[in-house]
């Protein structure tokens, strides 16, 4: 039972009736009046100099309107971690001095039709001089290794965790375990593919893009382009799926804004799902070496180790990735002697970066599997080992993040209860049957780009009552605009149906960095209170001078302004508006509201910092059957655990609950991104496996509803961690299940059948 | 050549390329867009109408194939532009959308399933859906649109 009106109870997202009609237009349903098609020749080589391009040919071919290559551009490259890492922005828009990848955009076109367009990339002519490349991390990192960038060794950003003293804390461990685990690629598979549509106009250019960032399209746009950001206008329409992988500028975007002005005709890039596996961006390859210690009693007395993620030819964001593979940990355990040091490395595959987890999902299963094999080192239940060494409420980690409100050790207790976990744990004659557990924390937000994370909110409530709000974040399917929604409706007490949202238009709403990092109920949610707040003020003092009272009588319930000491004296919402806007007011109401998280920066060096100024815990416990003959493994069901602060809209959360375990069950037992040689071995959905329907376990989500202070009436940001935990508590249950530990993902039967051979009796 | 094909209960006439697909006649053309073809090789089943009665991958359907059929797309489900089908109105308040896309081919796939067994086992529905790809659902709350869905039905059909 709460106290909320709005808040905390499930309604369906506002855009969902749109979406079952097939109504909702996506930029890949969008046409314009003499659109043309883009399309981009590639690079069929892995590592080589650009001695020339010639494109006289295809340019003589009948419907080809234009085509643009490096001479085309200002040369200007870009990235995404711009703010911490500025040396990190490495990237042309167009191939300009070499190639690094099989696949990187060498020329765009644009074509009456998708066949001439294909027929003229054929006719473009590129002179290379080849130069060797390398294509596995640990070998680019050898002093001889090809130079892929200017970067010394081909490590772009080396980042450390670093706290204590390793050799005390080992001194003082009863049991030291060293483990490699190797993780690998995995693909974001939105269904949208990347689109993007450009239009210029008199000097300015429109861009409809299937994004998550519209602003940090609109900052790199004018960057590369060598434009003003006024001249810019990034419109996100409907967006079919994001993970992580529509975050940043891609090529498709500049060059859909280019070739639109050098052809004076709109242009519309649609990439392949071929392109999608391949060319755009994908989780990072890592490689986790460790060596852990714990005492007898229980306590993590250290950690330390390396990590090397193969971050392909181009940094994208995999330093904050890689960053925030290795300071999870901090949030998680207390920690008091860590030595960690992280590398990106640059090789001559295609572009590793952001996807939903954000390094969690890699380090979850490494440093977890690792707390189990301590845990069962010195013979204690993982649980209760957890518990031993979790993180508590108003803590500071080894690394500076400052945890407030904290459900940790909550989410642990309770899942443990509802799995019935010492019972099952004990059970000794469940052949083939195991249990498993493992948790995770994470941010809501960091500045990832920028040396704010603002996100503003504009709200007008019209003469007739309607609330229109001016969002910047991006709804991309996970229901940011119905939470919008609810916030707004809960501080001004009115019913849903009179709110409409406006969003994620660089023009008509403000500023806010895009959905990423868990952040948008969080900061976006925060700055849409605030403009509530302001407008309920605004109503507010007009009613307390209407009826001759101090503001602090007015207040707002269900549709109605009440005086809170005589509750006979009322009117209703809509009346009230009206007054407002009366002749004796003539006032509209427009509220505006901002939120920047106060957070601490983070000192490179040691990797001191303070990254979000929240963090939301869970704790997962995963019941397995493996068949001992066959090696086939079958996830039973999945506890979740979750401390989210406060569910705003409960039914978007448990969505965004399963959703995220989703795509850890892929990664724990199908999803393998191949490459051999820099080209991709399965880039179809015939090849790479995502799970379908059947292969869904059935989910108990638990909310941890912990209040937090700094959240929008308590709530915390989770839409991406239930997958951080996933792949370790299933490697556990198959440890728990059959005693073999499976070391790297995906956790194939072969894995398996060859563990249980190699298995000592 | 010439084909004359039905969509969601109107009639056309038209002249198609031999190689023309169904989904491109269906979003080009007639410029139904609700129906989507994210993979265009038949593994994602986005691209699913219903085609006389049985549910098909348009993306892998030739248009001239279509000649005298009758195709119902999303649009074409409920009985009008206000109004929502059974089925529809359960993935709604189900929370079964999230991006949306999947959701047209995933709401025609039920459609057939529901039409071909309207008393489905959970496992059924499973099967039934396996040709569908939702990356943001994880399927749980489609599954239980599909539940609500098929005991909404049965209680009109009663």
């Amino acid at each position: 039972m709460n106290e909320f009106l709005s808040v905390g109870k499930s309604v369906p997202y506002i855009d969902a009736k749109d979406k079952s009609r097939g109504q909702a237009i996506y930029t890949f349903d969008m046409k314009l009046p003499g659109m043309l098609v883009g399309k981009f020749l590639r690079s069929a080589h892995a590592h080589a100099i650009i001695k020339n391009i010639n494109t006289a040919k295809a340019l003589k071919l009948k419907g080809v309107h234009a085509i643009i290559t490096r001479d085309d551009t200002h040369k200007i490259k870009y990235g995404s971690n711009s703010y911490f890492f500025p040396f990190t922005d490495d990237q042309y828009p167009l191939a300009t001095d070499k190639v690094r990848y099989i696949g990187e955009e060498v020329a765009a076109v644009c074509a009456e039709t998708e066949e001439i367009a294909e027929e003229a990339i054929k006719l473009i002519e590129v002179e290379y001089e080849i130069l060797p490349a390398v294509f596995d991390p640990i070998l680019a990192m050898k002093p001889d290794a090809p130079k892929i960038q200017s970067s010394r060794n081909n490590v772009a950003v080396m980042i450390p965790a670093l706290a204590g003293d390793v050799d005390k804390g080992f001194a003082h461990s009863d049991y030291i375990c060293e483990a490699e685990f190797k993780l690998p690629s995995q693909a974001h598979v939105s269904l949208e593919p990347h689109v993007a549509l450009a239009k210029y106009e008199e000097g300015k250019i429109t861009l409809w893009a299937s994004t998550q960032a519209p602003f940090r399209i609109r900052e790199n746009l004018a960057k590369t382009l060598k434009m003003d950001q006024k001249d810019i206008r990034v419109i996100k329409p409907h967006v079919g799926g994001g993970f992580g992988g529509k975050l940043e500028m891609l090529p498709l975007d500049f060059c859909a804004c280019l070739l639109a002005k050098k052809s004076g005709r709109p242009v519309k890039f649609c990439l392949s799902r071929e392109e999608e596996f391949l060319y755009t961006r994908r989780k990072h390859p890592m490689i986790f070496k460790l060596k852990a210690g714990a005492s007898r009693d229980g306590k993590i007395q250290a950690i330390s180790g390396e990590v090397i993620a193969d971050g392909g030819a181009y940094c994208s964001y995999g330093p904050t990735v890689v960053a925030a593979a290795i300071m999870r940990i901090g949030m998680v355990y207390k920690l008091e002697n860590v030595k960690i040091f992280g590398y990106r490395v640059y090789t001559n595959n295609p572009i590793s970066g952001a996807i939903r987890g954000f390094g969690g999902a890699q380090s979850g299963f490494a440093f977890e599997s690792l707390m189990d094999m301590l845990a069962c080192g010195i013979g204690m239940d993982g649980a209760e080992f957890r518990m031993r060494n979790a993180t508590d409420p108003n803590f500071t980690a080894f690394n500076g993040m400052e945890i407030t409100s904290n459900g940790l050790k909550d989410c642990i207790k309770l899942a443990c209860e509802k799995t019935e976990w010492k019972k099952l744990k004990q059970d000794k004659n469940k052949e083939g049957f195991g249990i498993g557990i493992a948790i995770a924390a994470d941010v809501m937000g960091s500045k990832m780009y920028k040396s704010h994370e603002s996100a503003g909110t504009v709200i007008r409530i019209e003469e007739d009552g309607s609330v229109i709000i001016f969002t910047g974040s991006a709804d991309i399917g996970q229901g940011s605009n119905t939470t919008m929604a609810i916030i707004a409706a809960e501080v001004l007490g009115i019913d849903l149906s009179r709110i409409r949202v406006v969003a994620a238009d660089t023009e008509t709403t403000p500023f806010d960095t895009g959905s990423f990092a868990s952040r948008v109920t969080f900061i976006s949610g925060n700055a849409t209170k605030r403009a509530a707040e302001d407008a309920r003020k605004q109503i507010d003092e007009i009613v307390a001078k209407h009826w001759n009272l101090p503001i602090e009588r007015i207040v707002h319930k269900k549709e109605l302004i009440v005086d809170r000491d005589n509750e006979y004296n009322q009117m209703s919402f809509l009346d009230a508006v009206k007054l407002c806007y009366s002749f004796d007011f003539g006032k509209m109401i427009i509220g505006r509201g901002v939120y920047n998280p106060p957070t601490k920066p983070v000192d490179l060096r040691t990797g001191k910092g303070n990254v979000s100024a929240g963090y939301s815990f869970e704790a997962q416990i995963v019941s397995v059957h493996v068949d001992k003959e066959t090696g086939k493994v079958t996830i039973l069901d999945i506890t979740d655990a979750h401390d989210i602060g406060r569910a705003i809209n409960p039914i978007a959360v448990e969505g965004q609950i399963e959703g995220s375990l989703y795509l850890g069950i892929g990664y724990t037992l199908w999803e393998d991104l191949k490459f051999k040689d820099g080209i991709g071995i399965n880039p179809t959905l015939f090849s790479y496996r995502v799970p379908r329907s059947t292969d869904m376990p059935p989910i108990n989500s638990i909310f941890v509803e912990t209040d937090d202070k700094e959240g929008p009436y308590g709530a915390k940001g989770m839409a991406e961690s239930a997958l951080l935990p996933t792949s370790a508590a299933v490697a556990n249950a198959i440890y728990d299940a059959v005693g073999v530990r499976i070391t790297s993902l995906p956790i194939t039967p072969e894995k398996i059948l060859q563990a249980l051979k190699n298995k000592p009796v | 050549m010439n084909i004359k094909i039905k969509v969601n209960s109107k009639n056309y006439e038209l002249e198609v390329e031999p190689n023309l697909l169904l989904v491109e006649l269906l979003r080009d053309r007639l410029l139904l867009t609700g129906t989507k073809n994210a993979c265009n090789s038949g593994e994602c089943g986005s691209c699913t109408v219903i085609m006389n009665g049985k549910s098909i991958l348009s993306c892998l359907t030739l248009a001239c194939d279509c000649d005298g059929a009758e195709i119902l797309t999303i649009e074409g489900l409920a009985e009008s532009d206000n109004s929502l089908h059974p089925i529809q109105e359960a993935f709604v308040n189900k929370g079964a959308i999230q991006c949306g896309f999947c959701t047209p081919g995933m709401i025609l796939s039920t459609k057939y399933l529901l039409d071909t067994n309207p008393n489905p086992t959970e496992e059924e529905i499973k099967q039934g859906l396996t040709g569908n790809i939702c990356r943001c659902t994880g399927y749980v709350k489609i599954i239980e649109a599909v539940k609500d869905a098929a005991e909404k039905l049965r209680i009109l059909n009663e």
